[in-house]
């Protein structure tokens, strides 16, 4: 099977707090992994050091994606290798087009791969094929960019850039947070529609809810940093039913 | 040696020494006014970051000339395609005014409704008074040789918008133009203006546009700076406005290399209404001074006003904006804003609300900002794979597609745009030198 994500003893902070203490992380394609966890557990900092936000610097180990050295890349050259992180925060960018935006991300990774820029018309129709399926008016398209959006409409909408741009690797940070139980859904749906045995997808939640209707091949418990334990979604229930105490509890003992 | 002082003598000569015509006895009244003014300084409050050094010596070299007789009064040199693609642009009818000199011929020709009339302002000065509120618009009057009146009669309403195109090339000559509007009661004009120049060496134009809006009336007044960087302006705006009246004014300022705008708005009736919205981008060692004025003699009246700007290299931009609510004006609904986006620690902007509030009954707020771009949406953009420049550029525009969404007209809307994202792009560009 094909290793995609390979975390190495990773130790990384912002500023002089250190969040994460040699995580180790193999993910394949195909597959789909979640990762729970207490809040500042570190789940978030994952998300975002392998998506390369620049306020978080790794002190050491290392992050191999396809077998290439990921942290030497820019966060824009990760999109475009297939790096795709749907925010918990999505943010909000008045005037700038959220269609534009969608079909310039799009093109920047088509121009990386070397295949032709989509064409309006081509783009268009691809983009309210992907909304119709997560149940999003089309007029989403002609707003700025997460603009006034709900929460539950933000969230559908880092799944349609999802859908867009087709990634290798999908790192979904909470993104069951602020959904009402349709939106989960539909975002399950979502989610569901995209797995593929060359896809891997990483859903960092904290709560277990999301994995009723996406079903995860592994579940891994974050705390203090580092991952604690490993098991199959059965453990994610044992979760739900014990809390995160019982797994500090058990680390510590 | 550096100095705003005017040559009292050269002055004089150059005012007597003028053509004479129907202009004389205003150039007269006005040269008495500037005489004891002189050019503001750096005492003046209101000048306090604008000096007019390069202004006052470009000015002293075109009174010598002119006390000689050694200036021709006639426009010479065609224009450009470059410097006439507005007129290719914007659909409008439009008057082209070159060094200051209004092309009569073309205006001759100009088919326009009934009921609107374009005059030079040399040859019709019945019932003229021209505004001399300020040493500037005192220098203005003084020196006047043309300009354009324009008259809107009652109930008149002008669908296609009228454009004045203002290039400004010849070295060995200072601009002096006026425009007067007056617009009858419910009469309603649109106005796209242009200023160009050419970047043949230091150039200095001081312009005026007064305006009288009469009961119900409505203007709307686009203004598009675009000066080559070795230009000097002054620009004064005057607006008289009465009863249930509309101005709008729309303020692009990209190039210069010192600009100085002051919009006036004087609210004279009940029920008025004012729109002033600008957008001033600056680079390299550019210098822009907008100062606004509003003015709530009476009340009910309203007033909204948004100014942006976006810095980079070492260039300087000032921001004064007045809202002075006269004692009995209640019902006065004024707001201010105006916003800054910094690109380099070298750019300085000084913005400065000015709130005077002698009425009761009133609704006023003012704010200000200056920030950077924002560093999560720039990785927001950036995880989706635009990279940095265009991520830049992207927000940059979008900070100021908040102004270009208030231009009132919208057969300029096209132009403008374009004229911004070049603007963004080549000033975007300026930040590492």
């Amino acid at each position: 099977m094909k290793t995609t994500l390979e975390v190495k003893n990773l130790h990384a902070g912002i500023g002089a707090t250190k969040i994460l203490n040699g995580l180790d992380l193999v993910v394949n394609a195909g597959e789909v992994h979640a990762i729970m966890g207490p809040n500042g557990s570190g789940k978030s900092t994952l998300a975002q050091v392998i998506a390369g936000h620049a306020d978080y610097e790794v002190l050491d180990g290392s992050v191999r994606f396809n077998g290439e050295d990921l942290l030497e890349l820019e966060p824009e050259e990760r999109a475009r290798e297939g790096v795709f992180l749907g925010f918990q925060y999505p943010v909000e960018i008045p005037g700038v087009n959220n269609a534009y935006l969608l079909k310039a991300a799009v093109n920047a990774k088509r121009r990386h791969l070397g295949l032709d820029e989509i064409d309006a018309f081509e783009f268009l129709k691809l983009a309210r094929e992907k909304m119709a399926t997560l149940g999003m008016d089309p007029i989403f398209l002609n707003r700025g960019v997460n603009e006034g959006f709900s929460g539950g409409e933000k969230k559908r909408n880092e799944i349609l850039q999802m859908a867009m741009l087709e990634p290798r690797l999908a790192i979904l940070d909470e993104t069951d947070s602020g959904l009402d139980i349709d939106a989960l859904k539909t975002v399950a749906a979502g989610i569901n529609e995209l797995r593929d045995p060359t896809r891997a997808i990483v859903l960092v939640t904290h709560y277990q809810r999301l994995l009723d209707y996406v079903e995860p091949d592994f579940v891994h418990v974050l705390s203090a940093g580092k991952i604690v334990r490993s098991g199959d979604k059965s453990l994610a229930l044992e979760l739900e039913k014990n809390g995160y105490e019982w797994v500090k509890e058990a680390v510590n003992a | 040696m550096t100095s705003t002082v005017i040559n009292q003598d050269l002055f004089t000569a150059a005012v007597e020494g003028l053509p004479p015509g129907q202009l004389s006895s205003h150039r007269s009244d006005a040269a008495k006014l500037f005489s004891v003014t002189g050019f503001p300084t750096a005492r003046d409050e209101d000048w306090k970051y604008t000096r007019l050094d390069g202004a006052a010596d470009l000015s002293n070299d075109w009174l010598a000339s002119l006390a000689q007789h050694s200036t021709s009064t006639e426009a010479s040199v065609m224009l450009t395609d470059a410097q006439l693609a507005p007129t290719q642009s914007i659909n409008a009818d439009w008057i082209i005014v070159h060094n200051g000199i209004v092309d009569a011929a073309a205006l001759g020709q100009l088919k326009l409704p009934t009921g609107v009339n374009v005059s030079l302002i040399g040859e019709d000065s019945e019932h003229l008074a021209l505004t001399t509120d300020s040493p500037m618009s005192a220098f203005n009057a003084a020196l006047l040789t043309d300009g354009l009146r324009v008259r809107v009669a009652n109930n008149v309403a002008v669908k296609k918008p009228l454009g004045f195109l203002m290039v400004d090339d010849d070295r060995s000559r200072v601009t002096q133009i006026r425009v007067v509007l007056e617009l009858g009661d419910n009469a309603a004009l649109r106005v796209v203006e242009c200023a160009l120049s050419s970047g043949v060496g230091p150039t200095f134009t001081n312009s005026v546009t007064q305006l009288q809006l009469a009961e119900g009336s409505k203007l709307d007044f686009l203004r598009l700076q675009n000066h080559a960087l070795d230009h000097i302006s002054t620009n004064r705006f005057v607006a008289n406005i009465d009863k249930d009246a509309t101005f709008t004014h729309n303020n692009f300022d990209f190039g210069g290399d010192l600009t100085r705008n002051d919009i006036v708005a004087i609210i004279e009736g009940a029920g008025a209404s004012v729109n002033l919205a600008g957008l001033y981008l600056a680079s390299g060692a550019q210098h822009i001074d907008n100062h606004t004025r509003v003015e709530h003699r009476v009340g009910p009246a309203v007033s909204h006003e948004e100014y942006r700007g976006i810095l980079n290299g070492k260039s300087r931009c000032v921001f004064n904006g007045q809202a002075v609510v006269f004692e009995g004006a209640d019902g006065t609904d004024a707001n201010q804003a105006n916003h800054n986006l910094l690109l380099s620690d070298q750019a300085e902007i000084d913005t400065k609300p000015e709130l005077e509030i002698y009425a009761d009954d009133v609704k006023c707020s003012h704010g200000a900002t200056v920030g950077q771009l924002d560093e999560t949406a720039l990785f927001y953009l950036r995880s989706r794979g635009l990279d940095t420049t265009e991520a830049r550029r992207l927000l940059t525009q979008a900070f100021a597609a908040n102004i270009l969404n208030l231009l009132a007209i919208d057969e300029a809307r096209e132009y403008v745009k374009l004229q911004l994202d070049e603007r963004v792009a080549s000033l975007l560009g300026d930040e590492r030198t």
